[in-house]
Formats: C-alpha cells, sequence, structure tokens
C-alpha cells in the first residue's frame, strides 16, 4: 500500500494536481446469521478502498478504487483532474493541514480480534437456541453474531497522516412469534468493544418480549392522541431529521434552521449534543473525515439553537470553526457534513413516570418506512408504527397498522419532558424516550 | 478478470473441505457520477469496484468470503477462507471443467458511458436544473444527478458453468424544493436503464424530468394536508407498482419463503389477488433498468409469471433457496456487488394491464384519494406490513378530482391489500427505483397501469 501511495502522490504532482489526500479504508468482517438452529449465512470479508482528492486551480476533484494496480494510478489522476476541472462550486476548499491534537479514544481492542469463528458460531447458536427455548409461540427469526473492524487512514501533501483502528461486536435477534394466526415481528441489538459484556440470554429475552408484546395487536380509530416515542422510535425520527442541522443543508437552503442560530427552536427541555468522544457509542472517532480533530458540541441547549455542524467548507463560508463534523458515506464519497453521536439529552423522569404522567395514551415502540414517510426538507412524517395504548399510565393494548403523522419542527417545540432511559441502539443517533405531546394517527 | 484456469483453480480450493458446490463472482466496475445543485456543477466523482466473493455450499448452509486481493494467490485464500468453516466426512465433490458458455447480448448500448465526454453528461444536468427553475420562482433549489456504471462479471462454478458480461446502466434524477419561506415541498423524477448515455440523447428530455419534479413540489406547497382515514384509492400508473413491488412482491422471493418467513408461503396455486390481477416478474426486457442478461449465479434470466387472473403461480428463486425449497433457479438471484452473497430479488416487476378503463375508475369510487405519484415504501414479509408514501396526491369527492394534497402515506398488509384491488386500467408503464434488501442495493423496475383499491388506510394528518 505504501509503494502505491508513493507512486500515486508522485503521478498527481506531475500532472499538476497541486494538493492531494488518500483516504484509506480496511475493512475486515465476520457475520454468521442462523433460523431455527440452522445455518443460514456465514460472510468473511476483507477489503479496502482508496479515496483520492485534490485541488487543481482551488477547485476540489475525487476519484477512487479498490484495485491497487498502475492503471488504478493513472485512472485516479485523471479523474481527480478532470473532476476538478470541471467543478463549478464557487466555495473555498481545503485540505487540512493537521496542526491540531487528536484524542486517544481506545476504540481498539485487540481481544476482540482474537475470538474465533468457532465461538461466534457457537454464539449464535446459542442466541438462537435461547430464543426458541424462551417462548413455545416463537415460530422463527434471524439470530446474527457479527465482527467489524475498520482502519481509517487520511494521507496528504501537507505532511498529515493519520488513522485509527476500531472493532466492534454486533449480536442481533429478530424474532417472529406467531399465536392462532397472527404473526409479530420485532427484534432487539446490542453491540460492545468487549466480548465479555454482551448477555446473549438478555438479548433473546428481550427480542422475544418485544416479539410477544406485538401479538394481537389492532389498529385503533383516527384521531389525536397524546404520545410517548420509545427511545428506539424517537432516534429513528432523529436519524432522518439531524440532517436539518447540517450547516451544508442550511447553505444549500434545505433545513428552515436557516438564519434560526440563537432562537428559541424547541421545548426548554431540549439539548442536543454531538460527542464523537463518548468511549462506548457506535459512532466515535478520534478526528473526522477531513482528519480535523474530535470535539464535543451542543447543538441545542434549553431550546435555543446554538450551532450548526460544519465541515471545513461549511465553516469557512459562514465564518466560524469547524465542528469536525466531516463525513463520508464510505472511501469512496465526497465529503460532507455527518453528525457523529448524535443525541437527546436524558431527563430525570423514569419512563414509569413518563406514561403515569401521560396518563391515557400511545406510546409507539418502532417506526418504519423512514425513506418513505419522512421528509428532511419539510420536516413532515407520516409513519407506520407500532406500539401499545396507555390507560391510567399502564400498558393497555398493542396497536399496529396506524401511521403517526407530524412535523418534526413542531415536534422539537412541543416536547414535553423526556425519560432518563438514554439508548444508542446501534446507529449514531441516541435518545431518551420521550413525551411529544399530541400528534396525529390515522387508523381504522 | 479472473480466467477459465485460474477459476478453476479456486473453486477445487472451495470444494477442498467438503463442500457440494462452489461459485465465483468476480467484477470490475467502473463508476461515474455527477451532482449539480445550486446550479453549480458540485461533485464530479469516479471510481472502480474491484474484487471477488466465493461461496461454498454444504447441503443447506452456505458460507461466503470476498475480498479484492484478486491475485490467483489472493482468490485462492478467499475461497479457502470460505471453505474453513464447511464441516464435512470425507466424502469429497468433484469441480466440473469450466467451459466457457456463450451469452446472447439482450441489450444493445449505442453510447458507452466511458467512451462519452463529460461535458454531455454535464449538459443534461444543467437541462433539467434550468427547466426546473423555470417552471416557478417558488422554486428554491433543485438538485440534479447523473450516474453511469460499466459492470464486467466473470461467475463461474463448479458445475462447469463460467460465463462473463457486461453491464451498463445509466441513471440521471431530478429533485425540486418549492419554498413557501415557513415550509418546503419536494418532487423527484428518477428516469434510469440497462443502457448507455443514448437513453439520454433519444428516449428521456432531461428538460421534461426537470418540469415534471419541480411541478409537484410547486403543486404539493399550496396543497393541504391529506385526511386520514380508510378510503377507496385510485393509484396512477408507473411508480405506482411501487404498491405491487412492497405488498407483494418482496414476500414472493424466496428469501422470505423458504425461510418460512413469508405470508405466501405454500400458497402456490391459491388465489392471493383478486382476479383482475396478474402480476410479472421479467428480466428480459431490452435495455430495462431491471434487466439482465445472466443474473449473479449465471442462470440466464427470464419472464416469471408470478401471480395469473388472482393465483399464485411462481415465487423468485436462487440457488441456494431452490436448493431448501427444492425448486429450480428462476434467473433472479442478484447483488449490489462481489460484497453480497446472491439472493433472490425483484427484476422489472409489474401489475400487467387489465380491461378496465382510467376515467370510469374514478368517477366510480365516490369519496377518496388518487395517488398520482408514488414515492418509496418498505415492507416487512414476515408479517405482510407495508407503508409508503404519495408524493402527489389528490382528494376525490364524489367521482371527481378537486384538490391536491400533500403528506399521504398508505399503509396495510400485502395478502389483503391484493384481493382489495378492483380495477386495473389497460395501459402498464414502468419506472426506475433502487430496491434494498440482504443481497443490497440493486436497480429494479415497478410498474402497473391505473388501479383502484377498494378500500386502504391512507395515513394523513387532518
Amino acid at each position: 500500500m505504501q509503494a502505491f501511495l508513493d507512486q500515486l502522490m508522485k503521478a498527481a504532482k506531475e500532472a499538476g494536481i497541486e494538493v492531494a489526500e488518500a483516504y484509506i479504508v480496511e475493512n475486515e468482517s465476520f457475520s454468521v446469521i442462523t433460523n431455527q438452529g440452522e445455518l443460514n449465512d456465514y460472510q468473511s470479508n476483507m477489503t479496502r478502498g482508496l479515496g483520492f482528492r485534490g485541488l487543481v486551480n482551488g477547485k476540489m476533484g475525487y476519484a477512487s478504487t479498490e484495485a491497487f494496480d498502475e492503471e488504478s494510478i493513472a485512472q485516479l489522476v485523471k479523474g481527480v483532474k478532470e473532476s476538478a476541472l470541471l467543478c463549478e462550486d464557487t466555495d473555498t476548499v481545503f485540505l487540512h493541514k493537521g496542526d491540531d491534537q487528536v484524542p486517544e479514544l481506545g476504540l481498539y481492542n485487540p481481544e476482540l480480534d482474537r475470538v474465533s469463528a468457532a465461538d461466534k458460531l457457537a454464539m449464535v447458536y446459542k442466541l438462537d437456541e435461547a430464543c426458541r427455548a424462551e417462548d413455545p409461540r416463537v415460530k422463527n427469526g434471524y439470530n446474527v453474531v457479527e465482527t467489524i473492524k475498520a482502519n481509517v487512514r487520511i494521507v496528504n501533501t501537507y505532511g498529515m497522516d493519520r488513522s485509527f483502528c476500531e472493532n466492534i461486536y454486533v449480536v442481533q435477534a429478530k424474532v417472529n412469534s406467531e399465536e392462532n394466526g397472527f404473526v409479530s415481528s420485532s427484534g432487539h441489538l446490542a453491540y460492545s468493544r468487549d466480548v465479555n459484556a454482551i448477555d446473549v440470554n438478555a438479548v433473546a429475552k428481550e427480542a422475544v418480549k418485544r416479539s410477544l408484546d406485538g401479538l394481537h395487536a389492532a389498529s385503533i380509530p383516527s384521531g389525536k392522541y397524546r404520545t410517548i416515542f420509545h427511545h428506539d422510535a424517537m432516534v429513528s425520527l432523529l436519524g432522518v431529521f439531524s440532517s436539518i442541522f447540517s450547516a451544508e443543508s442550511a447553505q444549500k437552503g434545505m433545513s428552515l434552521l436557516k438564519g434560526k442560530l440563537g432562537e428559541t427552536i424547541a421545548a426548554p427541555c431540549v439539548t442536543i449534543t454531538d460527542d464523537p468522544l463518548l468511549p462506548d457509542a457506535p459512532n466515535s472517532r478520534p478526528f473526522d473525515a477531513e482528519g480535523v480533530a474530535s470535539k464535543a458540541h451542543v447543538v441545542v441547549e434549553n431550546g435555543v439553537f446554538r450551532t450548526f455542524l460544519h465541515n471545513m467548507k461549511t465553516a469557512y463560508k459562514d465564518g466560524v470553526e469547524t465542528t469536525g463534523n466531516a463525513g463520508k458515506s464510505g472511501y469512496a464519497s465526497s465529503v460532507y457534513v455527518k453528525p457523529s453521536n448524535f443525541f437527546f439529552a436524558k431527563g430525570e423522569k423514569s419512563f414509569e413516570e413518563l406514561l403515569s404522567d401521560m396518563g391515557d395514551g400511545l406510546v409507539i415502540t418502532s417506526v418504519s418506512g423512514l425513506h418513505a414517510g419522512a421528509n428532511a426538507v419539510s420536516g413532515d412524517f407520516s409513519l407506520l408504527s407500532k406500539g401499545y395504548t396507555v390507560k391510567n399510565g399502564k400498558r393497555e393494548k398493542a396497536v399496529e397498522q396506524i401511521t403517526v403523522a407530524g412535523n418534526f419542527y413542531e415536534l422539537l417545540k412541543n416536547i414535553r419532558a423526556f425519560a432518563n432511559d438514554l439508548t444508542f441502539p446501534g446507529s449514531a443517533m441516541g435518545s431518551p424516550s420521550v413525551d411529544v405531546g399530541e400528534l396525529s394517527v390515522s387508523g381504522s | 478478470m479472473v480466467n477459465q484456469q485460474t477459476a478453476q483453480v479456486v473453486l477445487e480450493a472451495a470444494l477442498s473441505t467438503g463442500g457440494d458446490f462452489a461459485e465465483i463472482f468476480m467484477e470490475d466496475r467502473r463508476n461515474h457520477s455527477l451532482i449539480l445543485q445550486d446550479n453549480r456543477l458540485e461533485t464530479i466523482n469516479s471510481g472502480r469496484i474491484h474484487g471477488a466473493g466465493v461461496r461454498v455450499y454444504k447441503e443447506l448452509s452456505a458460507y461466503y468470503a470476498y475480498t479484492n486481493d484478486t491475485s490467483r494467490e489472493g482468490l485462492i485464500r478467499c475461497a479457502l477462507e470460505a471453505a474453513s468453516a464447511v464441516k464435512a466426512g470425507d466424502e469429497r465433490t468433484q469441480c466440473a471443467k469450466l467451459v466457457a458458455k456463450e451469452i446472447r447480448n439482450a441489450h444493445y448500448v449505442a453510447m458507452k458511458p466511458s467512451e462519452t465526454d463529460t461535458k454531455l453528461k454535464a449538459d443534461i444536468l444543467r437541462a433539467a436544473n434550468n427547466s426546473a427553475r423555470a417552471v416557478s420562482e417558488e422554486i428554491s433549489q433543485v438538485t440534479c444527478g447523473y450516474r453511469d456504471s460499466e459492470q464486467d462479471v466473470v461467475i463461474a462454478n463448479s458445475e462447469g458453468l463460467y460465463v462473463t458480461d457486461t453491464r451498463v446502466y445509466s441513471r440521471m434524477s431530478c429533485q425540486a424544493i418549492a419554498a413557501s419561506g415557513t415550509e418546503n415541498q419536494m418532487g423527484f423524477e428518477g428516469p434510469g436503464a440497462l443502457k448507455g448515455f443514448e437513453h439520454f440523447m433519444s428516449t428521456i428530455n432531461p428538460e421534461v424530468i426537470g418540469r415534471q419534479a419541480a411541478s409537484t413540489a410547486v403543486k404539493m406547497l399550496h396543497a393541504p394536508v391529506c385526511p386520514a382515514g380508510t378510503m377507496p384509492v385510485v393509484i396512477g400508473d408507473g411508480f405506482g407498482g411501487v404498491i405491487f413491488h412492497e405488498a407483494c412482491g418482496h414476500s414472493l422471493e424466496a428469501t422470505s419463503v423458504a425461510l418460512g418467513m413469508s405470508e405466501f408461503c405454500g400458497k402456490l396455486g391459491q388465489q392471493v389477488a383478486a382476479p383482475c390481477v396478474t402480476a410479472i416478474d421479467d428480466g428480459t426486457m431490452p435495455g430495462e433498468w431491471g434487466s439482465e442478461n445472466v443474473d449473479d449465479e449465471g442462470t440466464p434470466t427470464g419472464r416469471l409469471v408470478l401471480i395469473e387472473n388472482g393465483i399464485l403461480k411462481n415465487y423468485m428463486v436462487d440457488r441456494l433457496n431452490g436448493r431448501r425449497m427444492g425448486m429450480a433457479p428462476t434467473g433472479s438471484a442478484r447483488r449490489e456487488s462481489y460484497q453480497y452473497a446472491p439472493t433472490s430479488r425483484m427484476r422489472n416487476t409489474f401489475i400487467a394491464g387489465g380491461s378496465d378503463d382510467t376515467a370510469e375508475m374514478i368517477s366510480t369510487m365516490g369519496d377518496g384519494l388518487y395517488a398520482a405519484k408514488m414515492g418509496g415504501g418498505s415492507v416487512n414479509p414476515a408479517t405482510g406490513e407495508f407503508n409508503f408514501a404519495v408524493n402527489e396526491g389528490y382528494l376525490v369527492k364524489d367521482g371527481k378530482i378537486t384538490t391536491p394534497v400533500r403528506g399521504a402515506s398508505l399503509i396495510g398488509k400485502g395478502n389483503e391489500i391484493l384481493m382489495q384491488i378492483d380495477r386495473v386500467g389497460r395501459t402498464m408503464s414502468m419506472a426506475q427505483g433502487m430496491c434494498g434488501s440482504m443481497s443490497g442495493s440493486v436497480p429494479t423496475n415497478v410498474g402497473q397501469p391505473f388501479i383502484r383499491v377498494k378500500s386502504i388506510i391512507v395515513g394523513g394528518r387532518a
């Protein structure tokens, strides 16, 4: 790889690419999936990819490859050059000089690498068995054990050369249960950088409980309902609408938060933080996709909008410092703005207290179809949802086949309280369960 | 790309621990993409996807390994990695001698994207952008994208198959946003084909694409929110076919049927839809977005009748799940790239043209919703629950289309909605999408004529 890199940088310089950067991701992953005690899928992989970008006449060009041969060097150099020459972006762009201090986060646990394939197989069978042993109504499902190891390195012509390695262990159960012809489907996931921290039986128990909870669910009449989003459902919602906090979205007129810095955009109980330094969250990293050292930022503080998330380009345009939120969706991607661990701060009350404060209403435990039913540009959402009704502060009956609709900007203002159960269920988003006030429900 | 001789050695290594079938899939793919936003070409990106995956079967289990070290040694290492998971006795299956299989290319490419001037690609984005912005001063942002790829594949297996193919894809998209100051609404069009750049010189007019996306956005900006409730719905042609794709198509993939996770398990020969419904999955249609000469396991694609006059006729079957179900593969095995093991997927999937009149189905529907443009959706195959967004909808009062409405979505269960279809129009048309599932994101066409559903839950806000 080093020889390839040296040759690439040399060829780039000769071709007139003034400043250049290589972003290299190396992945090793392993996963096993079972269904009803049978091995359903077994995968083991090693891949690497290189994203190359560079400045020509002040414009940024991009190209990428997964092949590391002579042909690729020519393709990368030609690709970056053509890309930069055609680019009409008038924003000023930079590469990072690497003059900041990168924190040490301990995202790599060598012990995880030493767990054998046989042990991971044994673990997935144990999970499978535990799910089926939990209740006779469990019909089938997927059980997954997965390990992922990634190494990210950024090298540029300013002499910056940064890298970090991370690994993670994921255990997931998806359970279909059946009673009197009614099928209910749900699941649960746990992850850790410490293999001993995952309790397979607990994952099975929670997945089965969630599946059984959905049995005999029915729709409810259309109307306005006082609603609590369980943390998993709120995380799904935040995932779609986090882009409204991106400076890139705002600068392009795709966020209604444009021009609202310093204004109250949410209820006083709402605080939203982006923190790439959390030791146990899934999206922690010592530096962002431009190599800028990570820092935590409070985005919304007690309802007041404090900052957009920035990369170097959007920050320069707004005349502020980057928040270190440059992101890529893979080695080949261009740089955009992306949250790290992005979450609502927790409240004081327990989930049960939230229910009893609500009295009568609805708890939404999961939402689906986010790519169809939620529009980050308008803030509108109308989502197929599952959950249960609440009567006198207690769980009443399971609900499905409803859509819950609202507008995210309005929802932020209507939030009444957060519970103290802040969770990162596996994505970059985190949330406690939250009482969002009244929402429109379409049902029977 | 891996030649016959090397593929033979790799497959032998894959079978060395007792596997009874092995396959190698190798690809070298050139992607090119352009994004125009804010009236400017913002990002131009080119990339090379390069790698191979080896899959070994032992009875009903499969083991997959992939790499982008495609040297002879790298491929053998990858094969041995997959093979190392096989637990077997002394029995060994021999790899048959590989014989190169000639395939007839049914998808003609006139302008190879790699040989097309990038300036031409930029021009169609400018044309779409300009026409979108010309629709109204309320259009505040337009994002146009263009993406093409040329994928060379080699697929070989231990039964002696060695086949090569090249797949050329081109697609453009236009997303227009209309803004009122306090509200944003969006319109989207995204035509594509298994063709070269000629698609945008002849078949597709980029100006029309821009105009359509912008019109939807402007219309929706002024539309009141859709009322919620259960009502009859007429769904427009083309992308309206997403209803069948989500509500039924995914549940007919062997991926869920073989594991007993589909509501359509054990229902072949039974009535699963109203008698006016005939549904097809066709991988052979020349130049269509979801077509292929051979699938990603090297099986020739075909035309598969899924439902005929309401009776379930066929599932979409890949090789491994075919083993599990005792059924022959149907040329339906697909994958996003070498980084995914293949599984059964849809190709060009549509409700076939019927015998009903479009005007009549609206005039006799009473009060309900006309869903002119559908957005995306999703389904849980185990329960059949689906949901999808209505990007452009109109209220119907007493058989007459009245006001546009926004924010609507349709939800239900697949087996129920299929029985609820009571009108199928005459002329089928298709639209392009990317379909995500276990083997990644693959190009698929959805399609249908105008159809009417007697009763469905409409999610709205009012």
